[in-house]
């Protein structure tokens, strides 16, 4: 059979938008499949109940409609896009169905076949990452970049410790591109806490998106390419495990990983803190008293860590707090609920993003707490740009930032 | 007494057809449909608009076929897909039986405009189609064409309407009145009035399918029909990229084919003497399916399976012969000579041939009432025939999502602005009834107003409500208040349509259920049953069990 038979066949297939699924897709398809109907998810959406059905028509649809027909996949792209993957409908589906899965196979498709109807802010967002492989645009200078970072490191009372790259060293920090760009008090608290531990730890020579947010909006292959350009540089490096800060890397970097085979575990900081540091060490550590007066503290729970990854991680914040002096914790009625900033849906459709994350405001102003604390810097930031459009005066932490800042 | 110049019996794809063709040559024209248009054996139908892959020793019927294709595609696009189609070659035996079919398709593949067959290697096979098993040796490919034929029947019963016929469905033929030897009317029972009515004609044409014959010994006139039997078990959601046809345990071909949102593996044939009304699946035949396909798609039984359907072939009678080599012909029987003149019958025949024995027939009843008219059917398109219709704009214009307004499209064609303009008045008609395809209630209350259904069943035929993987777990209800509401049914008839549903539902459930679909049964009968509290109305209800439905 000559390439230009295949070729007619191939170009049968996209006029008629059939895009195979591969063995891989199936599983996810296998588990939509599933689905009974019987609607336990849309109660439980935080779209649907931030914006109505008639704007999201929610995970059920994604599982009994949408998903059906791949050659239909294209006309979903109103709906797809607005999905902020933050696994809940997954958690209480009585057969396991995988929206957030399936919402991603069927963006890829919608990128591959109608990328017109792609939003286009995401279009913006692929380019940057396909140029610099990241999620941002770099500095432009790198005395800038620094020059932030010392900033952000005084305002916090942070010392700085040197950038290392170590071949062999046993843990790599991996900061993510939100750490590594903008929240860098993130990145330097992460070292700080390493340093202080006294673990070899080694940073990346030159960082790079774990490709979560290209799986996001369809671009499978930069996803992919980004993923194997990961794997190399940690298989040159010799590392035994990697820790990382954001909620999202944790969770596409174990997914991968696994997918990949890098043959390392994966941890998110606060993982590392209590599987491997150990609650002994850490209860020893905590001892200056760092406010007058209790600081009334709530946590945010990022859905990447735990509808993604493991709920155990969330205990252990909530450990780690309690090893604390003067912090006290108190719980939001909205735990568990997403902050409106996954699926990039914040990038093209803020106006949900933000009725997504009115919510959680409103829970967390209830608390009375006068800090929110969260692992993960992306949910950091869009907390606190919705609290400051609030004007309100609870202050955001990033939980790697605040533990650095009470280490002693 | 009303009087007609062509009586019609039988709404199938058959019956349509002619109404369709006699109202269009300008002959006064009535349809007689039992129960509901596409009721039978179309509605059991695969809907391939084959270029005669199974035939291809009938070369005349293979290019009737291709014409017909042709045809369909000028006059009903927008009910039309197409699917590539693999034939995965196992052993180097299978290899010589596809030469002849694949030289006879590719004669007239650039007329249906596909492509030649091709041979592809298994690598380039599983690239397209990972389900198959790794062990191919190579895989034939082709394309075929496939219709909706719930939309064809609809169309074309609509069509004739437009040009003048009467359609009437729940009305059943209960005899032929004849004087001489000539045929004189038609009497019938009218479901919905209640009343046995009559009409004068001189002509009949009994498009009854498997039901010919019957129709024929009602005028005196003997019709031979060779019935047989085919099931097809529907699955969930498109798990195949593609439609694969493969050899069955015996050497038959069957076929696993993408159909709208479901994928369909099918079929048998076997011979049969039972009635087609109550006729089900039967275990025999599911496991024979499976087995057969599970050869060349190993995971096949991993699949969903939503339902099976069993529909039975009119078959020319020809015998002593096996099934498959049944002429895929039609014969078109003029009952003169055995002294019952005016009444004209089909044996054989496809869906795809519809419309050419709708010409054939009507060719005959025109030499007969002398009537100079040209056969136009191929040339006219049918309601809504377009597929030029903007999702996206009208999605936004009127609010509602693309999906929805594209299957809408799907089965309204250009219809579907003049649906959607009804929200205007109507915002709350955004509402979705159907989650699974989906179906809004601006597009039923469309279909109740336009489209003369008289249950949940016939609005199922029009709009697929409850077809999907919950069977009308979510729809049924919400469905049955607006069909009331639009039809001014009491509240036990109302109740009476919500059970009736669910029945025939079950009908075709029950054969095939297992894993998932079994949760899913059993939210079914939680809402009905037990919120519903249904099960319990039943006794006041004056409803008769279904044959299907077991007692225990
Ligand atoms: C499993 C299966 C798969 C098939 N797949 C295909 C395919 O892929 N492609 C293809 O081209 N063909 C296919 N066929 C063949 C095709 O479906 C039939 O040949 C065709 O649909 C027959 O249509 P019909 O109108 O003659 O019969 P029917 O659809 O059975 O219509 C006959 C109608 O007559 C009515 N009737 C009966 N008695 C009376 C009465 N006394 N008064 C009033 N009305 C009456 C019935 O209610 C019925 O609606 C398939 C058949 C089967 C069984
Ligand atoms: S992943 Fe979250 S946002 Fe998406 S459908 Fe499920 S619950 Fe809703
Ligand atoms: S909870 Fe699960 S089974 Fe129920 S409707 Fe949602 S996806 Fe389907």
């Amino acid at each position: 059979m000559s390439e230009e038979e295949y070729r007619t066949v191939l170009a049968t297939l996209k006029e008629e938008a059939i895009y195979p699924y591969t063995e891989d897709e199936m599983q996810v398809v296998k588990s939509v499949e599933s689905c009974i109907n019987c609607g336990l998810c849309i109660q439980h959406c935080p779209v649907v109940a931030a914006v109505g059905l008639d704007r999201f028509s929610g995970p059920r649809s994604i599982a009994v409609e949408l998903s059906r027909s791949p050659p239909e996949y294209w006309t979903t792209a109103d709906v797809v896009y607005l999905c902020t993957g933050c696994g809940t409908c997954r958690e209480v589906c009585p057969k396991d169905v995988d929206i957030p899965e399936i919402v991603n196979l069927i963006r890829a498709r919608i990128f591959k076949h109608r990328p017109d109807l792609v939003p286009k802010q995401l279009h913006a967002a692929d380019a940057i990452i396909i140029e610099h492989g990241l999620a941002f645009v770099p500095w432009e200078d790198p005395e800038e970049k620094v020059e932030s970072r010392d900033m952000r490191l005084e305002r916090l009372g942070l010392r700085y410790i040197p950038d290392q790259v170590v071949k062999g060293a046993d843990v790599l920090f991996y900061p993510g591109c939100q750490a590594e760009e903008r929240a860098q008090e993130v990145k330097e608290s992460a070292k700080i806490i390493l340093d202080y531990f006294k673990v070899k730890f080694t940073l990346l020579e030159e960082m790079n998106c774990c490709g979560l947010p290209a799986t996001l909006l369809g671009d499978d292959k930069t996803a992919l390419e980004l993923a194997l350009k990961l794997k190399k540089k940690v298989k040159d490096l010799g590392v035994k495990m990697l820790v990382t800060t954001c909620a999202g890397c944790t969770s596409n970097l174990a997914r991968i990983a696994e997918r990949d085979a890098w043959g390392i575990p994966v941890y998110h900081m606060l993982e590392y803190l209590v599987e491997e540091i150990g609650i002994a060490k850490l209860s020893s550590t905590f001892k200056r008293n760092t406010e007058e007066k209790p600081l009334k503290v709530t946590l945010h729970d990022p859905c990447h860590l735990i509808k993604h990854t493991s709920r155990i991680t969330m205990d252990y914040a909530g450990q780690i707090l309690s090893l604390i002096p003067d912090v006290e914790v108190t719980q939001s009625f909205a735990h568990d609920s997403c902050c409106g900033g996954g699926g990039l849906v914040s990038y093209h459709a803020a106006d949900v993003a933000r009725a997504v994350m009115k919510e959680n405001l409103a829970a967390i102003e209830e608390t009375g707490a006068s800090r929110v604390v969260t692992p993960c810097p992306l949910c950091t930031a869009q907390l606190e740009d919705n609290l400051f459009r609030q004007g309100s005066s609870v202050e955001v932490d990033d939980m790697t930032v605040f533990i650095a800042q009470r280490l002693p | 007494m009303a009087k007609y110049d062509v009586v019609v019996i039988g709404g199938g794809s058959t019956g349509t057809a002619v109404a369709r063709d006699c109202a269009m040559r300008g002959l006064k024209t009535l349809l007689l449909e039992r129960d509901d248009i596409a009721s039978a054996t179309t509605g059991t139908c695969a809907g391939m608009i084959s270029s005669g892959l199974k035939y291809m020793d009938e070369p005349d019927i293979v290019d009737m076929c291709s014409d017909e294709v042709v045809y369909f595609k000028r006059i009903a696009r927008h009910i039309i897909e197409k699917n590539p189609i693999l034939t995965p070659l196992l052993e180097m035996s299978d290899i010589s039986s596809g030469g002849n079919f694949a030289e006879e398709y590719s004669k007239r593949a650039e007329t249906r405009d596909v492509p030649p067959v091709l041979f592809l290697t298994p690598e380039d096979s599983l690239k397209i189609e990972p389900m198959l098993n790794p062990d191919l040796i190579a895989s034939l490919y082709f394309e075929e064409y496939f219709i909706d034929p719930f939309a064809l029947c609809m169309l074309q019963a609509l069509d004739a309407k437009q040009h003048g016929a009467d359609i009437k469905t729940y009305c059943e033929v209960t005899d032929i009145l004849t004087k001489k030897g000539s045929i004189t009317g038609v009497q019938y029972f009218n479901r919905i009035t209640d009343k046995m009515e009559s009409v004068k004609t001189k002509a009949i044409i009994n498009a009854a399918g498997p039901w010919a014959h019957k129709i024929a010994a009602l005028a005196g006139a003997k019709l031979e029909l060779r019935l047989n039997k085919g099931a097809h078990v529907i699955l969930d959601r498109r798990v195949v990229n593609v439609g694969v046809i493969t050899k069955a345990i015996e050497g038959r071909m069957i076929y696993l084919f993408p159909h709208e949102n479901t994928v369909l593996l099918g079929t048998t044939a076997l011979d049969t003497w039972e009635d087609p009304d109550t006729l089900v699946a039967s275990q025999d035949e599911i496991e024979y399916l499976l087995k057969s396909m599970e050869w060349v798609i190993p995971s096949i039984r991993d699949a969903r399976i939503i339902r099976t359907m069993e529909g039975v072939r009119p078959l020319v009678p020809t015998w002593k012969i096996p099934e498959g080599d049944v002429t895929r012909g039609y014969e078109v029987i003029d009952h003169e000579p055995e002294g019952v003149s005016g009444l004209i019958s089909f044996t054989g025949g496809k869906l795809v041939v519809c419309r050419h024995m709708a010409k054939a027939a009507t060719d005959l009843v025109c030499k007969n009432l002398g009537v100079e008219a040209e056969c136009k059917t191929h040339i006219e398109p049918l309601p809504g025939n377009s597929d030029d219709v903007d999702i996206l704009a009208l999605a936004k214009e009127y609010g509602v999502s693309q999906h929805t307004v594209e299957r809408m499209r799907a089965r309204r064609g250009s219809e579907t602005a003049t649906i959607l303009e009804l929200t205007r008045n109507h915002p709350e008609w955004k509402t979705t009834i159907c989650t699974c395809e989906p179906v809004i209630e601006a597009e039923l209350r469309y279909a109740i107003r336009e489209t003369f259904p008289q249950t949940l069943n016939d609005l199922r035929r029009r709009v697929r409500l409850g077809t999907g993987p919950c069977q009308g777990t979510f729809c049924t209800f919400k469905a049955a208040s607006i069909l009331a509401e639009e039809l001014e049914l009491s509240g036990a008839d109302f109740q009476l349509e919500i059970v009736d549903f669910l029945a025939e539902r079950w009908k075709g459930k029950r054969q095939s259920i297992r894993g998932e679909q079994i949760a899913q049964e059993e939210l079914a009968q939680g809402i009905y049953a037990c919120v519903g509290n249904l099960d319990q109305a039943l006794e006041e209800l004056d409803y008769d069990l279904k044959p299907w439905e077991e007692v225990l």
